[in-house]
């Protein structure tokens, strides 16, 4: 089991987006990505959490969901898990399929999950047996920050 | 930190400025101010070049105001780095009038 380097317990409510970027900015900040790259990856775990909050905690404003931060090896995992009702995973693999050109084909649920397809290396959707979700989005690390 | 936004006008155009954040907190602001004016038939220029951070609830909000104004009466003004490379990354960049200013290139 690898070390955890951040757990965060976050409740579902769209007014602490801002404090979770600022932390993932500082995270991604310190494993040595350039500004431009962690301007992008923020944007993309920014939209998990957008889609944990409406989708993965329905209506109920005590629910929570939870930010992993790690590093394992040459790697750094974002996870997401929330406890709503679990999206099949083929629902979520679709609503990664690049928008159209077209405006009038544009889902905003799914142009978040196109998003994170398009900024991170390698993304895991695991949907839970009977509840939750749990989304984790893997970065190669920058070749001389590697230990 | 937080959403801030002005409406001014500017050569037949309602200028919407907008400063700082729009994410799934701030866009229902957002969409509030344009689609106000759009239904009442104003041309608008959304002025993004104080946008630190969007993501994809403005890109969304964005793309409503765009489709219900009229045609070429809505132009997206000086979009910060940050707004083009969520557009680029939603391949959505080409489908905006982006300008300068209101009028004119």
């Amino acid at each position: 089991m690898n070390r955890q380097d951040i757990v965060l317990e976050v409740a579902a409510d769209p007014r602490l987006l801002s404090s979770v970027r600022e932390l993932v900015r500082a995270y991604l900040s310190a494993a040595g990505f350039p500004s431009d790259r962690v301007d992008e990856l923020v944007l993309g775990v920014d939209e998990a959490c957008t889609n944990a909050i409406r989708h993965g905690c329905v209506g109920q404003s005590e629910d929570t969901f939870r930010v992993v931060l790690r590093t394992v090896e040459d790697w750094i995992e974002i996870q997401l898990e929330d406890s709503g009702e679990p999206v099949p995973a083929e629902v979520f693999e679709r609503a990664g399929a690049p928008p159209e050109h077209d405006a009038d084909n544009l889902r905003p649920g799914g142009l978040g999950v196109h998003l994170i397809h398009e900024v991170f290396d390698e993304v895991e959707f695991c949907p839970g047996l009977t509840e939750g979700n749990c989304v984790t989005m893997k970065l190669k690390r920058p070749r001389r920050n590697r230990e | 930190m937080g959403l801030d936004i002005n409406v001014r006008d500017d050569d037949g155009w309602r200028i919407i400025e907008v400063q700082g954040e729009v994410d799934l907190n701030s866009s229902p602001e957002l969409r509030a101010a344009i689609m106000k004016e759009v239904e009442a038939n104003r041309k608008v220029g959304v002025d993004l070049s104080g946008a630190r951070y969007m993501d994809s609830s403005g890109v969304a909000t964005l793309v409503e105001g765009f489709k219900t104004a009229a045609k070429d009466g809505f132009a997206l003004i000086r979009p910060s780095n940050a707004v083009m490379r969520v557009l680029q990354l939603s391949r959505l960049d080409t489908l905006f009038d982006i300008r300068d200013k209101p009028s004119g290139g």
